[in-house]
């Protein structure tokens, strides 16, 4: 309310780029608190003392634009143009705790993605859409084709416990949980269900601020050793009056890359091929290998092919029944009528279906000066590229803010998210993995269209149909009646209370809280393979985190030179975990999914855990002459998952940032210079109960229940991780902000990790928990911001480069250990003292070791002529990139937009099962060397004599002469899957992750139109793959039980190039 | 007054967060039990091994021995063998299990379950032996009880002492105990019958080490003295465990895959030598070929081990024409009869007749006769399978007792017996060489037999040294290199 004696300011703001209006500026009556915002059609409105007359100044800023000062004068209508700020120094971030500070301030690293460049070229997995834009920060994704899990790494691996790796999650304030729960076990493979942090939506991010080091993420204490990312969800804060945005987007996926089939020999062995039953009755039947004839669409009988009695020559009965039930079973469905031999070349491409994702976005928001409030609903509706997987996802998000009072305010942010998958696709080496087929046992000869009626001709609901009975399940029968699915609904949120005591001391209390149920159903029908009783299994997850804390704020200056902000505060996280696992083993009657329908008693486990930490913490930030400026943290935590005695931790950091370039004269092409250091320390706890030995139960038999205890031998004195690191860098700009540089150089040390440290199984236990290891981290990250185009009213080109490059190193494991197997999927994945983190270790080839002798070097082969293996597991690589590079480029003129991102890894090696098992089933184009003509060896071009020598009685060599035929080579070359040295390749690839081509209508020329802000993009994701890895996307992981695992292809689904449509706009 | 409540509130969730006392009550664990008496450890630890053996002498030890062979995916039958962990693993982690049994059984003074333990203890540490040769077993299963976190492996020699020993004292224990042995799955709580295992036992692991060491005294001081040291008596008195009709205790193989089960056929050693005895057994391990099943003139075929992948899979024109291993084994392990003779064995009554005849016909014992214990090993093991003994068998000269070929004989006899019931036959095998097998011929071991497992490679990591040392003592971890007993 505007008092007599004030006289009134109006305004308007316009963007000097293209002339419209600008909402959201802060408008600040300077030396003073007076101040407003520019309303929706860029106009202000302030009224001032009239009393001060001469001296008034008006402030006008806004992130991303240069701040002008304005001498009001007697003018009372004023028209302000602001250009784009290509110093940017009064970038502000969101660093610990949700505070607010000039990016200059800082003295560690941190970098920001906005929540726009989220939404138009989109992920279903939210943690995808970091790669490539953040230095330092390593995404893996493990493809499902709806929203798969990914790992996400931060300057590389610091803990021994491979799944220990992954950053904090914040949702504005308050810690999510980003688990990976991948239980599986009973005989099932894994099915992915995604991982916590997945589902954050990207329509309401305003931003992602990533906390790359122990210094900016200290104050989250031990949770936050691997950096944090820190989400600020948008809300309704400077918006005047009531706006909605509406965001579209549509996408159609399609496989990235399929394997290199081969196209010529089609099921069989020894081209030799000829149905019956599909389970070694007929010619080579029961064999699901592609060493068969070759495809000439000569006459052979096939699963397939008619019957005299009008049936197919599947449709053979149960293959497990009795010999006279089978012999009746053959009898009634009749001679198999011969059907050409053909190449089904593209039935897997086929296979594979169009997947749609659509995301529709509605958003409502409004304020005035007492609060503030947003409310938006996002649908998510994914159709996978494999058949019958799908993911919906309708999230609610609310944020609201009030001032009760002049001291006291009230904000809110609500995030309900209810997510339901009728099918995951199941993952990993298995017959439930339709992978498993398509890549190493389904010869091209295969039709596989045939297999959608997927049950035998009157044997509907009991025995599937199919062109093997020997291993395999018919894959379509696999995706439609063995699901995976799940519904959860998740809620994250927080309430917060704000108390302003004076201009520079306030009280803030907020609790928060993470909250997920989840269930999983599983079902398998009769006749599966591994279940020929089919099964039925429901998990239940429950995981519960609350937050409760408080932050008291001093922000005072102290004379013209001195700054101070303190703050002291105090958190109580709760976390409960409750999970219920049940199932039926087998069904008593096909198709009822019921436990009150098990055969045979049902198999429940139940886990329920409590964890707690109290921390106290405070910070002290010291600003000197707005130029220098000194960090100190420190924090205490207790947990509640360590003993007593040691379950107190106390850790301190201290960083410095200096503007060198205020303090001294430089040259003039450098415009702005920085330097910045710090020293951090960080604790960690562990997960509950490792404190005592258990026994757990097992499966009864018969009315006797069993129990064994844990292999896993307990430690009473486990004290916490502490892990130290260094970070320096620098800030540098030149040629007035048109070329940015910011480099980083850290080094962490990681000591004392809770790990259970393996044992020999001799002593009675698998592992012991115990504090062991020191891992030293360092790399550098650099990011390189060039503006090689700028005119505020033409053509514009920005490029955005992200480069870094880490190494981890294992200093010490424990007393005597010299290796430790983090994971093991084929491969191990070793750290061993002395060697990077991530190197994956296998058996190798026995090789001539003695320099004098010709052959020095040589794969030696037995007398077969078979390579030998050497049982001492050999170094195959490592997973970890030796660097990591993102270039985005973007080109903008007038309302267009181009950007495109290439993603680049240099360097790390990548096992691939596909190859090693695609050989062994002749499926790959691989398996054509020794068949130019067929199988007879005596022909030219068949059989394959394999490099290396042979070692003679006397101990000296020979080269190897003996030709093996090309089915036996191609097994021989892994020794049966056990060597597996030449079965790793370089991993370096580029992709073109991301391109968009946008317009956005003036909204000038939407005229009197009610829509403003209208773009429509073309969006693409992970278009376009070069690489020297044969068949698969270098760029994938495995999912193994309740970890990901990095450097393995495990004939994984392919990953989904996807392209599509955005449209946005506001009214 | 605003301020005032700010500021207790605040001092309250101070004064919370010092708070800790609730945390060892959160901490402690309410989903598992920390101590489990015996009765709820004995069933789990004699079904895992059971499976654990079940499973080894499948994939491995049936191939050695020629019973069976493969057709597909047949490095295994060429002799390519990489590791072969689950015996080291499986045992050594039911010997976890067997050690808390054996302690919580001496801290209860329950002496009969603490002779269960000490006889279980006994067959698992003999198979690891007898599989690897030198293992960790003084001080082995000691990282929570005598933090002994890296066991050295001791001689073989030793660990037979030791076996014996073990079960010398189970026979005297289990008659000074009086509780009832519930969770006992092997002889539902039968502790005269566990008794007799423990000394048919120690028959069987003398008569292991009997080109060693001279085990007469200690094997006629047993025989000599059934009051003290009884015997299985008859067939009733087999360690088998039989498994059940219903999911998950199943006869292992009854849940394999079709495919996976058909790759393993029978041997043609196997079905030529039955069938040139004209022996009725053969109906049980095998059965006539596809192609003849339901015609006049079923046939059986044999497959000779050991073919390379295409050799094997086209042998006498393909998988029709190639013998499937008995019906009782897989799709019919869960009927009445499949349960009596697919079952988990650790030592039959027929065993301990043939180990009797040898014994004797080597004059090692001095009590009966070798002739009657070799023809109640034939009875007996036709009896195990609900066969009737023809006359005629008995008769003809290959079987016949002659004594000029007796110890072939009854090898041979022996090895039939054994079929499918463990590993014992490639460790008796090893011993006396008996029958005499002629590797496969494409195999991938220079025209040898395999005798023995390395090592799993994850001892080079985790207990390098004592592994070390027991490689230099024993020569090269690989496949043919001979344990202590095995010199013939």
């Amino acid at each position: 309310m505007a008092l007599a004696q004030d006289r009134i300011l109006t305004g308007t703001i316009t963007s000097k780029e293209d002339n419209d209006p600008l909402p959201g500026v802060n408008v600040l009556l300077k030396g003073t608190s007076t101040g407003t915002i520019s309303d929706g059609q860029g106009r202000f409105r302030l009224s001032v003392p009239s009393s001060a007359n001469g001296a008034l100044r008006l402030v006008f800023s806004y992130v991303g634009l240069a701040q002008q000062e304005i001498e009001v004068g007697n003018q009372s209508e004023i028209k302000v143009v602001m250009a784009n700020d290509l110093l940017q120094l009064n970038e502000v971030v969101v660093t610990a705790l949700g505070v607010e500070r000039e990016k200059k301030a800082l003295g560690y690293s941190v970098q920001e993605v906005q929540g726009s460049q989220l939404v138009q070229a989109r992920e279903t997995n939210l943690v995808n859409s970091l790669s490539g834009k953040i230095a330092g920060v390593t995404v893996v994704g493990s493809p499902s084709g709806v929203g798969g899990s990914s790992r996400i790494t931060i300057r590389g691996d610091k803990s021994l416990n491979l799944g220990n790796n992954q950053p904090l999650f914040v949702v504005d304030g308050v810690p999510i949980s980003n688990d990976f729960n991948g239980n599986t076990g009973r005989g099932m493979t894994s099915a992915d269900y995604g991982n916590g942090a997945a589902v954050v939506n990207p329509d309401d991010i305003e931003t992602i601020s990533v906390l790359k080091g122990a210094n900016a993420a200290a104050l989250y204490g031990a949770r936050a050793n691997n950096g944090v990312i820190l989400i600020t969800t948008k809300s309704g804060k400077g918006t005047k009056g009531i706006g909605v945005s509406v965001n579209t987007n549509v996408t159609f996926d399609s496989p990235l890359r399929l394997p290199n089939y081969q196209n010529v020999y089609g099921q069989g062995l020894n081209g030799e091929f000829g149905f019956a039953d599909g389970n070694g009755g007929g010619l080579r039947d029961g064999v699901d290998e592609a060493w068969g004839p070759r495809m000439d669409g000569q006459a052979i009988a096939q699963f397939s092919s008619p019957t005299s009695n009008g049936l197919r020559g599947g449709d053979i009965g149960d293959p497990r029944a009795g010999a006279a039930q089978r012999q009746a079973d053959l009898t009634t469905r009749g001679s198999i009528t011969p059907t050409p031999f053909l190449n089904y070349a593209d039935n897997v491409r086929d296979f594979f279906q169009l997947g749609q994702t659509y995301n529709n976005n509605v958003a409502v928001s409004g304020g005035n000066e007492f609060g503030d409030f947003r409310v938006s609903y996002t649908n998510l509706d994914q159709r996978g590229i494999v058949p019958n997987t799908d993911l919906k996802r309708n999230t609610l998000a609310f944020s609201g803010g009030y001032k009760l009072s002049k001291k006291l305010q009230v904000r809110t942010a609500i995030n309900y998210i209810k997510g339901n998958s009728g099918n995951r696709p199941s993952v990993q080496y298995g017959t439930e993995n339709i992978m498993y087929l398509f890549n190493c046992w389904l010869p091209r000869s295969i039709d596989l269209a045939a297999h959608k009626d997927y049950w035998q001709a009157g044997r509907e609901g009991t025995q599937q149909f199919g062109w093997n009975y020997n291993y395999h399940d018919n894959p379509y029968f696999q995706l439609y009646e063995n699901t995976n699915s799940q519904t959860y609904d998740r809620m994250f949120g927080n309430l917060l209370v704000r108390y302003e005591f004076t201009d520079w001391l306030s009280l803030q209390v907020r609790a928060g809280t993470d909250l997920n149920n989840e269930r999983r159903t599983r079902k398998r029908a009769f006749s599966t393979q591994r279940f020929p009783f089919g099964t039925y299994r429901v998990e239940d997850l429950t995981f519960e985190e609350r937050n409760t804390d408080f932050l008291l704020n001093l922000n005072k200056s102290l004379g013209d030179d001195w700054v101070i902000n303190a703050n002291l505060g105090g958190n109580l996280m709760r976390q409960r975990r409750s999970d219920l696992d049940v199932s039926a083993p087998q069904l008593l009657i096909p198709g009822i999914y019921n436990f009150s329908n098990t055969r045979v008693e049902l198999q429940t486990d139940e886990f329920r855990s409590e964890r707690r930490i109290n921390s106290l913490y405070g910070s002290a930030q010291i600003a000197y002459r707005n130029s220098i400026f000194l960090d100190l943290t420190a924090r205490n935590d207790w947990s509640s998952t360590l003993p007593v005695g040691n379950n107190s931790y106390f850790y301190p950091s201290a960083s410095l940032s200096a503007v060198v370039s205020d303090m001294i004269e430089l040259p003039q092409v450098i415009s702005f210079a920085k330097l910045r250091a710090g020293v951090a320390q960080v604790g960690n706890d562990t997960g509950p109960f490792q404190l005592s030995q258990p026994y757990f139960n097992g499966a009864p038999f018969g009315t006797d229940r069993t129990f064994s205890e844990s292999g896993q031998l307990a430690n009473p004195t486990l004290k916490p991780e502490i892990s130290t690191s260094i970070e320096l860098g620098t800030d540098l700009r030149f040629f007035n902000g048109r070329v940015g540089l910011d480099f980083a150089y850290y080094n962490i040390t990681s000591r004392n990790q809770i790990l259970a440290i393996p044992l020999t199984n001799t002593s009675g236990y698998t592992s012991r928990v115990l504090n062991a290891g020191k891992i030293k981290n360092w790399g550098y990250e650099a990011t390189l911001n060039l503006k090689p185009i700028v005119n505020e009213t033409g053509f514009n080109w920005d490029v955005d480069i992200n480069f870094s490059a880490n190494r981890s190193k294992v200093v010490e494991l424990a007393d005597g250990i010299g290796n430790f197997v983090m994971a093991s999927r084929y491969v191990n994945i070793e750290a061993r003292v002395d060697q990077r983190m991530g190197s994956m270790y296998g058996i190798g080839y026995e090789r001539v070791t003695d320099e004098s002798s010709p052959f020095f070097g040589q794969v030696i082969n037995d007398t077969r002529g078979r390579p030998i293996a050497n049982p001492n597991r050999i170094l195959l690589g490592n997973y970890n990139p030796d660097w990591l590079a993102g270039v985005y480029n973007t080109f903008r003129y007038k309302g267009l937009l181009v950007g495109f991102l290439f993603d680049i890894r240099y360097g790390g090696v990548m096992y691939s099962h596909t190859q090693t098992v695609g050989r062994e089933g002749g499926m790959i184009s691989e398996t054509l060397e020794g068949r130019a003509n067929g199988y007879d060896l005596t022909q030219p071009g068949n059989g394959v004599v394999a490099p290396g020598v042979i070692r003679n009685a006397d101990g000296s060599f020979r080269p190897n002469e003996v030709r093996l035929s090309a089915r036996e080579w191609h097994s021989a070359i892994t020794n049966g899957r056990r060597i597996l040295e030449d079965m790793t390749y370089n991993a370096t690839f580029a992709k073109l992750r991301e391109f968009k081509i946008g317009y956005t209508i003036s909204n000038k020329a939407l005229g009197r139109l009610p829509f403003r802000d209208v773009n429509l993009s073309i969006v693409g994701r992970n278009v376009a793959l070069w690489t020297a890895v044969p068949h698969v996307d270098p760029e994938t992981s495995t999912v193994s039980g309740d970890q990901i695992v990095p450097g393995v292809e495990d004939v994984a689904i392919p990953s989904t190039r996807s392209i599509g449509f955005n449209l946005s706009f506001r009214f | 007054m605003k301020n005032l409540k700010i500021f207790s509130f605040l001092l309250v969730l101070l004064v919370s967060i010092g708070c800790t006392r609730q945390f060892e009550e959160i901490n402690t664990n309410p989903n598992v039990p920390l101590v489990v008496p015996p009765n709820l450890l004995l069933p789990g630890m004699i079904r895992d091994a059971c499976n654990d053996v079940e499973s080894t002498t499948w994939g491995i030890s049936n191939l050695a021995m020629q019973y069976n062979a493969k057709i597909q995916f047949v490095n295994e039958d060429r002799y390519l063998w990489g590791e072969q962990n689950t015996i080291w693993n499986g045992m050594y982690t039911r010997l976890r299990d067997v050690n808390n049994l054996i302690n919580t059984a001496r801290a209860g003074n329950q002496r009969r379950y603490e002779a269960v333990g000490l006889i279980l203890k006994s067959w698992m540490f003999s198979l690891l032996t007898d599989s690897y040769g030198d293992v960790p077993y003084s001080e082995a299963t000691k990282a929570k009880t005598d933090g002994i976190n890296f066991p050295k492996y001791d001689p073989q020699e030793q660990i037979y002492a030791g076996i014996l020993a073990d079960l010398a004292r189970a026979n005297e224990l289990i008659v000074q105990g009086n509780e009832a042995l519930n969770g006992d799955i092997l002889f539902t709580g039968n502790a005269a019958r566990w008794q007799r295992l423990a000394n048919s036992l120690r028959l069987r692991y003398l008569l292991r080490i009997s080109d060693r060491r001279n085990v007469a005294a200690d094997m006629q001081a047993i025989v000599g003295n059934p009051a003290q040291n009884p015997l299985f008596i008859s067939n009733a008195d087999n360690a088998a465990l039989n498994y059940l009709p219903a999911f998950p205790n199943q006869f292992p193989r009854h849940t394999s895959r079709v495919g996976s089960f058909d790759e393993i056929r029978s041997s043609e050693t196997m079905v030529n030598t039955l069938l040139r005895l004209n022996d009725s057994r053969l109906t049980v391990f095998s059965r006539p070929t596809s192609a003849t099943h339901g015609t006049a003139t079923p046939v059986y075929v044999g497959v000779p081990n050991g073919l390379n992948d295409v050799d094997a899979l086209r042998f006498n024109g393909g998988s029709n024409f190639i013998s499937r291993i008995g019906t009782l084994y897989f799709e019919e392990a869960i009927t009445p009869r499949g349960i009596q003779v697919a079952r988990g064995v650790i030592m039959t009554f027929a065993e301990l007749q043939f180990i009797l005849a040898e014994a004797r016909q080597r004059n090692l014992i001095s009590t009966g006769e070798a002739r009657t214990y070799y023809e109640n090993g034939i009875r007996a093991s036709f009896e195990f399978y609900g066969l009737p003994v023809m006359p005629t068998y008995l008769t003809q000269e290959s079987v016949a007792f002659n004594p000029a070929n007796v110890l072939e004989q009854i090898g041979t006899q022996k090895w039939i017996s054994l079929y499918y019931q463990g590993m014992e036959p490639w460790f008796d095998w090893r011993r006396t060489n008996i029958p005499r097998l002629v590797p496969g011929r494409d195999n991938l071991n220079q025209n040898r037999i395999p005798v023995r497992f390395i090592y799993p490679t994850s001892e080079q990591g985790l207990n390098a040294d004592n592994r070390n040392t027991a490689v230099t003592r024993q020569d090269p971890d690989n496949i043919n290199t001979r344990v202590w007993w095995d010199v013939r």
